[in-house]
């Protein structure tokens, strides 16, 4: 059974760079537009690990960190932070709520594949 | 809140931080130019984000030409320019550019003293439209050259 990730961000261009970094591994990627429709997905999917956004219209990477962290069903779901902040007030914010790791935008892709791999099991496909 | 931070500081971040997102996400080379005349695109894709504390506001525009705007979404997602989708796809990665540059711009100005948010970014796309900024606003345009294209990055700042 391929690993389950949650992708949130209101930037498409940033779910297609998520996607495409994961493409060489068995990796099924769902995706949602903000934290309104992060948190559904999070129900309905229970993925492995959630990569959040932080600032997103409708909802933000924080309040839906911190109703995920409120259920009992979601709150053991590892949450990979994706921000273009790496202020220490912005930083020190997300690692009170509780996430496993963050990564700044810039970032390149084996950077995101590092250190999903600390968290969840990534098994390369095999070659066609 | 004494005026720590100068537009000279904010411009010297800035440079930075653009070659370093340009070097990060796309694999590629861009050199600031200064003194450079801004300019002249015929369309134009700008892509910008806004930010606002209490002692300090501004904006970031990235300003690029119609079809450095495509190379860049093609470099960004590692697709070639033909199977890109449309205009939509390389407005939104102008528009994460724009964001990743102001979000570090936050992060630094943040960290010097003068917190701040971010707005979400937003997009113009066109051949004649001029962007004026506010009264007692400080502009500043930064001019790179990426390869043969070259493009403007505008900062706008004020101290409140």
């Amino acid at each position: 059974m391929p690993t389950k990730i949650l992708s949130v961000d209101d930037s498409r261009t940033i779910r297609l760079i998520v996607g495409k970094a994961f493409r060489p591994y068995d990796v099924q990627i769902v995706e949602a537009a903000n934290g309104e429709e992060g948190l559904a997905a999070a129900v309905r999917e229970k993925p492995d690990m959630i990569i959040l956004d932080v600032t997103m219209p409708v909802m933000d990477g924080v309040t839906m960190l911190t109703k995920l962290k409120e259920n009992p069903e979601l709150k053991a779901i590892p949450v990979i932070m994706l921000t273009a902040e790496s202020g220490r007030d912005n930083v020190l914010q997300i690692a009170k709520i509780g996430v496993r790791d963050y990564l700044v935008k810039p970032f390149k892709e084996d950077q995101l594949i590092e250190k999903t791999a600390r968290i969840v099991s990534l098994q390369k496909k095999p070659a066609a | 809140m004494s005026q720590t931070v100068q537009i000279t500081d904010v411009c010297g971040f800035m440079t930075r931080h653009l070659a370093d997102v340009f070097d990060t996400m796309l694999s590629m080379k861009a050199v600031h130019v200064p003194n450079a005349e801004l300019p002249a695109f015929g369309e134009r894709v700008s892509g910008s984000a806004g930010f606002g504390g209490e002692s300090v506001t501004g904006a970031v525009y990235l300003h690029l030409s119609a079809p450095f705007a495509k190379q860049v979404a093609s470099a960004m997602l590692g697709l070639p320019p033909e199977e890109l989708s449309g205009e939509s796809e390389v407005n939104d990665v102008v528009g994460e550019a724009a964001n990743m540059l102001t979000g570090g711009l936050k992060s630094w100005l943040c960290d010097a003293g003068a917190p701040c948010a971010v707005s979400t970014p937003a997009i113009i796309r066109g051949t004649s439209f001029a962007i004026e900024p506010m009264p007692d606003v400080k502009r500043e345009w930064l001019v790179f050259d990426c390869g043969h294209d070259r493009f403007v990055v505008e900062v706008h700042l004020k101290f409140n």
